[in-house]
């Protein structure tokens, strides 16, 4: 049994799920694998466990054959000396497990529902198909493959810089803390590569690798701060229009155009950050069931739009009456209220060199004052609705409806 | 994995040919010393009891600290390929057939080489807008490095052309993709390395570490990786995006093997030269199959380039393991000893430590404790490790030799030869 049902199911306990409209479908198939009919609204761990069933099992790697790997062996070994320690790296294993609406076996998930809900072409041979699923194994793999780079893209984000001459209070700790988190994620990229290559898909060897190449751009995009924490660039005065993302996704986006325009600056980071993997690992399942190239771009949209969606409702969440803390400073409220009112850049500037100097309570007062968490809402909306129109162009089946489920958890 | 097996005969073979070569050697280096000492494997006939191996080895010792800290044989590269030619010496060959011909490799793919590092920052260049990536990306492409990959890809890539084609045979652009990948995915390990390693030097400069934030460096490192793998999907060949995604799986599964030790002798060594075949062949003997398999050689032919490129590749490692100990810093352009301070028991000391079993504690703590690198410093110089080792490089360099010898005659074979030489005799 994974590592991930079990957290799943300890979360489910504490939801109370809110009784309100339904999204389930009425034409259901098997028994085995239909949703359950209820009359409440759709919460995020109903929709994600629900959906779960679909596809057969959850696609976690981190299964029970890759525990028992010697090189993770190795790794756990190393990972206990770093307990009591006060390395970032222990946090990300903690998150690796649980972490709100932003888990990782989630995007397996979608993969997989979004193989399902298209179908795959008549002519792919019948040894190729989970058949208890209704996906190919390949896209199985690629969906393994997708948390696989995703995970060693946040392993890898939380190293801690040592770059002289930095001065750290327990170098040994993190120095060996850095040493597993960077091994741990190099071999994560590297099994996703012999999973790829055994694909036998140049083409979407390629688009994956690009897929990479995205993650790793999206920590040079620039203010950082010491630990190469994103901070929003300064503000221009005119937001002008921006389009970028209609050319051929294979190509680099275009960087400092975006910057210090709210929505463009937004959707740059976190295209980059998260929905060119999601869009492209949506993209490259369908195009592992032989779909048109038509079909391929509107999976690339659907997962882009979606982890879009995704991003801005856990944007909102440190604005919720009553949170205390620090947040992301490039989260959509933040940079919305920055363009509202540039005046605010100067509590930002304060941690150009370490955003702990941020007062971060006097930006969520800034942000709680204007409309940046209504520009969010809606900049939300903007994205559910185009992945939803997506959705309504594929035939109607349980997993759409999963999907859609989805959708509708996140936008509250 | 199918070389676990085999890399533990290849230890214990090995093993058993280095009892019985190093008296050997040590009786010639004495002799030696001052031209270098790199007796031929031949002149196994006088035998000298065991009372006189001992004599000899300390003498040898002796002699070889005095020599060796300044010049030990005259092959030394240019820093740029193919400026200056300096030729090779035919000292893997044995005596009584030295050749009439002399071949250098780079100066023979001077037209070759030259464009690979442009080739590669375009197209790092080509795949990201970002100046500060762009720059951390292409700072160990300068043009310094000694471009060993790229040049023994080459050299195969044309003399398999040779051998399969005749005369009508130029380098397939892919092919000479490959020779630009397989130098990226060095450097993004080497990127990598820096990190976990904490190195300050490389190649003569700072290293990525010192001059960049550790996240970006990691981040750098992936986006190397990630446009190499670009690459290689865009050659649009099953095989070898298979054979080269196996280089990179070798590449991290030799550092966790680094991570480790085991606590018995047999294992340590099978253990070592498994991981230098990860860490280091792998990629080289990948390469060179990926150019056979792209020159649709048959079955045979991309075996005999990939047995090359494995031997090659673990004599190029064992040299540099030795060199550790007996380069000078700035021959290097890094900190000599690194492996001993970096807690590595590497071939030099497990060699030492038939000799001087006390090594076997220090090796398990990691040459933590006070004293204990100079210790093993000074143990491995007075022990014949260092002859063992150059034995057992040889031995690699003599069978790459015999398989380059398979291929029909072309100057890129000899090239082949040649750099089987190189690689044995060269000093950083």
């Amino acid at each position: 049994m994974s590592l991930s049902k079990c957290s799943f199911n300890f979360v489910r306990k504490r939801i109370l799920a809110s009784p309100l409209s339904v999204y389930t479908n009425s034409s259901r198939k098997s028994g085995s694998s239909s949703l359950q009919a209820n009359t409440k609204k759709p919460d995020w761990n109903r929709a994600v466990s629900e959906a779960e069933k679909i596809v057969g099992y959850p696609t976690s790697f981190l299964s029970l054959r890759w525990l028992l790997s010697d090189e993770i062996a190795n790794v756990a070994l190393q990972l206990r000396k770093l307990v009591g320690s006060n390395h970032p790296l222990l946090k990300t294993a903690k998150g690796l497990l649980y972490n709100g609406k932003n888990n990782m076996q989630a995007w397996g998930l979608i993969v997989l529902l979004v193989s399902k809900a298209a179908g795959h072409s008549p002519d792919i041979p019948e040894m190729e198909e989970d058949k208890s699923a209704g996906v190919l194994h390949s896209q199985r793999a690629l969906a393994e493959v997708t948390e696989m780079i995703r995970t060693s893209h946040l392993v890898h984000k939380g190293l801690v810089n040592l770059q002289p001459p930095i001065k750290v209070d327990a170098p040994g700790d993190m120095i060996s803390g850095n040493k597993i988190a960077l091994l741990s994620g190099d071999y994560l990229l590297s099994n996703s590569c012999v999973e790829l290559a055994n694909l036998k898909n140049q083409e979407l060897v390629e688009l994956m690798s690009s897929a990479v190449r995205d993650l790793a751009e999206a920590e040079f995009v620039e203010p950082r701060d010491v630990q190469n924490a994103p901070l929003p660039a300064k503000p221009k005065a005119e937001a002008r229009g921006y389009n970028q993302f209609v050319d051929s996704n294979m190509e680099p986006l275009v960087v400092s155009e975006a910057l210090g325009n709210a929505r463009a600056e937004w959707t740059l980071r976190h295209v980059l950050n998260a929905g060119s993997l999601l869009g492209k690992s949506c993209q490259g399942t369908l195009k592992l069931a032989g779909h048109s190239y038509e079909l391929q771009q509107k999976g690339y949209l659907f997962g882009k739009h979606l982890a879009l969606a995704w991003q801005a409702c856990l944007d909102r969440e440190p604005f919720t009456p009553g949170t205390v803390g620090s947040f992301s400073l490039i989260s959509a409220p933040v940079l919305f209220t920055l363009q509202h009112n540039p005046e605010v850049y100067t509590l930002i500037e304060k941690g150009l060199d370490e955003i702990e100097k941020v007062d971060f309570e006097a930006v969520r007062k800034a942000v709680l004052d204007g409309p940046g968490l209504e520009m969010t809402k809606n900049l939300q909306k903007d994205h559910s609705k185009a992945a939803l129109d997506v959705l309504n162009e594929l035939r109607d089946c349980d997993a759409r409806t999963a999907l859609r489920n989805i959708i509708v958890a996140v936008q509250d | 994995m199918a070389s676990i097996g085999s890399s533990r005969i290849c230890a214990r073979v090995h093993e058993k040919l280095c009892q019985w070569g190093h008296s050997q050697i040590v009786k010639k280096s004495t002799v030696r010393a001052k031209i270098g000492f790199y007796p031929s494997i031949r002149n196994f006939t006088d035998d000298t009891t065991k009372a006189q191996a001992l004599k000899n080895a300390v003498a040898a010792a002796a002699a070889q600290t005095t020599t060796t800290s300044g010049c030990w044989h005259p092959c030394v590269r240019p820093e740029v390929p193919g400026t200056a030619r300096t030729f090779a010496t035919m000292r893997t060959q044995q005596p009584g057939s030295l050749p009439e011909y002399q071949v250098d490799p780079y100066a023979l793919l001077e037209d070759d080489l030259r464009d690979v590092y442009g080739y590669i920052r375009n197209a790092l260049r080509r795949n990201t807008f970002q100046d500060n990536l762009y720059e951390i990306a292409t700072y160990y492409f300068d043009g310094h490095g000694k471009a060993i990959r790229p040049m023994v890809t080459i050299l195969m890539a044309r003399a398999i052309n040779c051998h399969m084609y005749k005369e009508n045979s130029g380098l397939i652009a892919s092919q000479r993709e490959v020779a630009m990948i397989s130098e990226m995915i060095h450097t993004a390990s080497l990127v990598h390395d820096d990190v976990i390693d904490q190195s300050d030097f490389r190649r003569g400069k700072p290293s990525v570490n010192v001059k960049w934030n550790h996240k970006k460096v990691t981040m750098a490192g992936d986006f190397i990786l990630a446009v190499a793998s670009m690459m290689i999907a865009r050659l649009r060949n099953n095989e070898v995006t298979s054979v080269l995604s196996q280089v990179v799986s070798d590449l991290v599964q030799g550092e966790f093997m680094q991570l480790g030790s085991k606590e018995t002798e047999n294992e340590r060594f099978a253990h070592y030269l498994q991981k230098t075949y990860r860490k280091t062949a792998s990629l080289i003997a990948n390469s060179v199959k990926s150019v056979a398999i792209l020159a649709e050689g048959d079955e045979k032919i991309t075996e005999i380039s990939y047995q090359y490129g494995r031997n090659l590749g673990l004599a190029f490692q064992l040299v540099d393991d030795l060199l550790d100990f007996v380069s000078s810093a700035e021959a290097m352009g890094k900190p000599t000893a690194a492996d001993l301070k970096l807690g590595l028991a590497t071939a030099p000391v497990l060699f030492a430590c038939e000799k001087y079993p006390e090594l076997n504690p220090m090796i398990m703590r990691r040459f933590q404790e006070p004293g204990d690198v100079e210790k093993a410093f000074e143990l491995v110089h007075k022990s014949r490790g260092l002859q063992q080792t150059q034995f057992l490089a040889r031995q690699h360099c003599q069978e790459a030799v015999r398989l380059a010898n398979l291929i029909d005659e072309s100057p890129y074979q000899k090239g082949l030869i040649v750099a089987a030489d190189y690689v044995l005799n060269r000093m950083k």
